[in-house]
């Protein structure tokens, strides 16, 4: 009987190289939230605790950095992520940004 | 425009006339902040940068569009607002108002936005003359609506 050779499937075991999407993983994203005057502060806190899911106290206390230092790191995430949050604080009208760590 | 009653599922104002009327000119203004106001992103350095931008105005025209449609259905809807004695109630859900919220803020900043975006913590004076009065009165009137709809739901979020 004739046998059917199977193919045999290796495993890739080679050094992987680095490529943009595997860095785009990794938490290398900063989204930041910064200070313009037509933003109220407490719609901003609002704001915070929705995107968030933040207490109020935390929300304040990002509220009050954009305040006082004209900025406020909000997360550290992936490129994707920090993309997302930064969509959902534009929807709400507050300049927002993500910049590399 | 004041509070009545809030739970979980409702928050009811009483509005006057003249408020109901303010409400709905101001509603009638969205969208005003251009979608090319916002940028990703303030550096040069993340990859993609032209298509990501694209897609974050693609996907903000997106959602100012379903706003509007909802703005109109909300102003076109009957029982919306219940007529008083004193003027209306008017009852939305912690959904609408924070809807509500995003569309109001959208007319107050687009309005500083036709004023120049004055850096008014920095000293800058807002310029007001016959052209720029109405984008400051409405800048000014959306923020009143804001402060009223967030106090209410400052009682509803995790303190």
């Amino acid at each position: 009987m004739a046998t059917t050779a199977i193919p045999e499937v290796r495993p890739d075991l080679g050094q992987d190289e680095k490529t943009d999407s595997e860095s785009d993983l990794e938490p290398g994203y900063l989204v930041i939230c910064w200070n313009d005057p037509v933003n109220l502060m407490d719609y901003v806190t609002h704001v915070f605790q929705v995107v968030f899911g933040w207490q109020r106290q935390k929300a304040e206390h990002h509220m009050l950095q954009v305040h006082n230092q004209g900025k406020s790191v909000l997360a550290r995430e992936s490129m994707e992520k920090a993309e997302f949050y930064v969509h959902q604080l534009q929807k709400y009208t507050l300049h927002a940004t993500m910049e590399r760590d | 425009m004041k509070l009545i009653r809030a739970d979980k599922d409702n928050f009811v104002f009483a509005f006057g006339r003249r408020e109901k009327r303010l409400l709905f000119e101001l509603l009638k203004l969205y969208p005003l902040v251009p979608v090319s106001h916002h940028r990703l992103s303030r550096s040069a350095k993340i990859g993609k940068d032209d298509e990501n931008q694209r897609l974050l105005e693609e996907s903000l025209a997106a959602q100012r569009q379903e706003n509007k449609r909802q703005v109109l259905a909300m102003l076109h809807e009957p029982g919306r607002f219940k007529e008083t004695e004193s003027g209306f109630r008017f009852a939305l859900s912690p959904p609408q108002m924070d809807w509500l919220l995003q569309v109001l803020n959208d007319v107050r900043v687009g309005s500083w936005i036709a004023l120049g975006s004055p850096d008014t913590e920095a000293g800058e004076k807002i310029l007001v003359n016959d052209e720029t009065a109405p984008h400051y009165w409405v800048m000014e009137a959306a923020g009143f609506f804001e402060m009223a709809l967030v106090e209410a739901l400052s009682g509803q979020l995790p303190g």
